[in-house]
């Protein structure tokens, strides 16, 4: 009987996962997006294999080509939907109320007890592909109970401008959680909605630091109160970040597994570093290479006559033929394009996985070992139509 | 492989599949395969050549091993020494095992391409061409509004040279004459709305809800008014037959099927555009005759030659035939003589008793944008095909067929 917890190990690495990225994603660009099937197979293999709970990797067993089947059964359903209906939307919406925005708007709402369908069934999906220790996880057919579960308390987190927003998150996680299987044994979440009040308390208090500034500044004239209103942004940020590290602390360490339980204390302040320096470091390297795509213009522009290179770096354009106006526009929207996602999965992704992988570890594991195999869910739908609708699980 | 290495001990983690036991296992390294030693004592031996190892791992050193067949099983292995002296025996560490559903995967893919196809090809243009005839006057100029910041903003592309409304007092004054001349008002439920954009483009289009959009590089191109006037007329005629609001509905349709196709790969938005091009690049022949046939009647009514228009093709061939792009859709197509002798045969063969624009009034609109070539300018050819716009019209028809 071991009774020392096991730790969660992370060896994935920046430099791997973004030469991973790189490549899949330029490979998703020149074959129109139809790669994405793969990159997303391939990135998803490298994250789960980095988390080792214990030592023993996740092992992440989705195919490509079974994605591509799901999202091809899913654009025969949801090609009459946004076809037909967008475009009836769009002639009720042009003819009462001369705009676009109601169809939008309808056809959003409409769709959204779709995504959240969609959402579950894409859970259910990398679940059913993933393994730990030999073992497949799974996850219960509910879809539809899941979809008009999160309508009716994403209305209520509405209607109380986010105030229910512990409730919903508990709620909804509670019923994923409760139908999840390690193998044989069934995943309880614990708990209840209200201990996730004390993770939202520095939103609250942010929240209500913005509106009391707002409002005693309209009354009163006296620019302290700008100081309150303005000092509730970053209080609001490191808000949120507390949420997301103390709400998953919370939810992960009232989970239960056959008598394992999870320790987790990620940490709010470390978030915030992540956030900040990962997208302080994408902003860089993207106005470096924009800098650099720049610079070879007004190269070009130097060899050639027709162009004025001190212009163009000078941000004045006009002497750039059309047509190389064109390419370069193109080329440079797919670059950025990649390449934000490539940074963001390099200086984000890694580290706040990294995070709170290594910031959890499993206790009371000793009766894990007498799990047993469940049988392979073979759900030829996949993730499709939430890669149809574009909602895909995370990663 | 020396004896030495075959008496190192190596170790490494085994999972059955069949249960969550997370074992250390011995390996040795036999002539023909890796037998394995689990601590109970009991040995598998998995042979060299059905090793396989689990593609994109993390972890600098190591490797994930399975055997062929056996879905469930694996080995892992930790330290660069170990994974390099397996990997260096196994001849078969990279090979997949092959994909089972191929069947069902051609079958969905015959019927999403079905699907999509019936939808943009079938269902959508014939709901759209319904539609079009109950879309209330408020409603169609609401879409053309849309339709046209779409266009304006497709045009630009680049973000480097945003595409300007060009309205230069004296220009817009010799405009809304010509447009008066031409009076079509007794048919819109609207006003007519003409805009010319600073574009060197040779084309020019209608916008539901009584929008017309000339380009610059149309107004330069025309050598008289009353050719400018004739193309205003055939544009006035599309918007008289709704062919505008049918394909910008229709556009509505099927942009979001596309956009299902390709996923957000890339925003989508280009790829979007490009395919959106392809498939409603043009009017219908009939819807092209139509208003040719109208631009007849406009212009005889205000007393100008119907000829200008086939002037004009027959302008816009001569000078662009050989150019690369829209105009040579244009210009190579025979359905353009077959309008051009139409426009030819409707004319009464009478001069226009008072032309459109007096000389002053037709400088002035050539300057609506600024500086005017003094005179037509040479074909332009660095325009690239991807400016192309919505539903370009002078061109239309002769895309199909």
């Amino acid at each position: 009987m071991t009774l020392s917890p096991l730790k969660t190990e992370f060896v994935g690495d920046k430099g791997a996962v973004f030469r991973l990225a790189l490549k899949t994603g330029l490979l998703t660009v020149v074959t129109l997006g139809f790669y994405r099937f793969w990159m997303k197979t391939r990135l998803r293999r490298y994250y789960w294999s980095a988390v080792r709970p214990g030592g023993a990797p996740f092992e992440y067993l989705g195919q490509p080509l079974e994605k591509l089947l799901g999202f091809l059964v899913a654009v025969v359903f949801m090609a009459f939907y946004i076809g037909v209906v967008n475009l009836l939307l769009m002639f009720v919406s042009f003819s009462l109320f001369q705009g676009n925005f109601v169809a939008y708007g309808l056809s959003f709402v409409g769709i959204l007890p779709i995504i959240f369908f969609a959402q579950y069934r894409a859970r259910r999906y990398v679940l059913a592909r993933t393994r730990w220790r030999g073992i497949r996880f799974g996850l219960e057919p509910g879809a539809w109970g899941y979809a008009w579960r999160a309508a009716l308390y994403w209305t209520l987190t509405i209607l109380t401008a986010g105030l229910l927003w512990p409730l919903k998150a508990f709620a909804l996680e509670k019923y994923r959680t409760d139908r999840t299987y390690f193998g044989s044994l069934r995943l309880h979440q614990g708990g209840r909605w209200t201990m996730l009040l004390r993770a939202m308390r520095p939103l609250y208090t942010a929240a209500g630091l913005s509106i009391l500034g707002a409002v005693m500044l309209y009354l009163s004239e006296n620019p302290a109160w700008m100081l309150v209103f303005l000092l509730s942004v970053p209080w609001g940020i490191y808000g949120l970040a507390f949420w997301r590290a103390d709400s998953f602390r919370r939810l992960s360490e009232t989970k239960e597994l056959g008598g394992a339980r999870l320790t987790s204390a990620p940490r709010a302040g470390r978030v915030v570093g992540i956030y900040a320096g990962g997208y302080g470091l994408i902003y860089l390297c993207i106005s470096g290479v924009l800098m650099a795509a720049l610079a070879l213009v007004a190269i070009i522009a130097a060899l050639g006559v027709s162009m004025n290179p001190d212009a163009i770096l000078n941000g004045d354009f006009s002497s750039i033929p059309g047509w190389v106006a064109t390419m370069i526009g193109v080329l440079t929207y797919f670059t950025v394009f990649v390449l934000w996602d490539v940074f963001h999965h390099a200086f984000v992704k890694v580290p706040m996985v990294e995070h709170f992988a290594i910031e959890t570890a499993l206790v009371d594991a000793q009766n894990l070992s007498d799990v047993h195999q469940r049988d392979r869910d073979e759900f030829a739908e996949a993730e499709g139509f939430a890669d149809a609708l574009d909602v895909g699980a995370a990663l | 492989m020396t004896p030495d290495a075959q008496e190192q001990h190596l170790f490494a983690q085994f999972v059955n599949g069949r249960d969550a036991r997370w074992q250390r296992v011995e390996l040795h390294v036999t002539p023909t395969a890796l037998r394995i030693t689990r601590p109970d004592g009991a040995r598998i031996e998995w042979p060299f050549d059905s090793l396989r190892r689990a593609p994109d791992q993390a972890g600098r050193d190591g490797i994930v091993l399975s055997q062929a067949g056996d879905k469930l099983a694996r080995l892992v292995l930790k330290g660069k020494g170990p994974a390099e002296q397996i990997a260096g025996l196994a001849p078969n560490l990279t090979q997949r095992p092959p994909f089972e559903n191929l069947g069902r995967l051609l079958k969905w893919s015959a019927a999403a391409l079905a699907s999509v196809a019936v939808i943009i090809f079938f269902l959508v243009p014939v709901m759209a061409n319904q539609l079009a005839e109950f879309l209330p006057p408020e409603g169609e100029k609401a879409l053309g509004d849309t339709t046209f910041e779409q266009i304006r903003v497709a045009l630009d592309q680049t973000g480097l040279d945003p595409v300007q409304v060009c309205d230069r007092p004296e220009g817009a004054a010799a405009l809304a004459k010509m447009e008066v001349r031409l009076n079509p008002y007794s048919d819109l439920p609207y006003p007519i709305r003409v805009q010319v954009l600073d574009h060197p483009m040779v084309n020019a289009f209608a916008l539901p809800g009584g929008r017309v959009i000339l380009f610059k590089g149309l107004i330069h191109a025309a050598e008289a008014p009353e050719e400018l006037a004739a193309v205003l007329a055939h544009e006035i005629g599309h918007v008289v037959a709704r062919d505008p609001t049918r394909d910008a509905l229709r556009s509505a349709g099927s942009i979001g099927v596309l956009g299902l196709l390709f996923g957000d790969f890339a925003g989508g938005t280009v790829v979007l555009f490009l395919a959106n091009q392809l498939i409603n690049a043009s009017y219908s022949q009939d819807a092209e005759t139509g208003a040719d046939t109208y631009a007849h009647a406009l212009l005889e009514q205000a007393g100008l030659p119907p000829s200008a228009l086939g002037t004009m093709f027959q302008r816009l061939k001569d000078k662009h035939g050989d150019a690369e792009g829209i105009i040579a859709h244009f210009a190579s197509h025979p359905q353009l003589e077959d309008r051009i002798s139409a426009a030819l045969a409707a004319d009464t063969g009478e001069a226009p008793e008072r032309p459109v624009l007096d000389s002053d009034e037709w400088e002035a609109l050539r300057q609506i944008c600024g500086e005017a070539p003094a005179r037509i300018p040479e074909p332009t050819r660095d325009i690239p095909p991807l400016k192309e716009p919505k539903a370009p019209d002078v061109v239309p028809s002769v895309k199909k067929g």
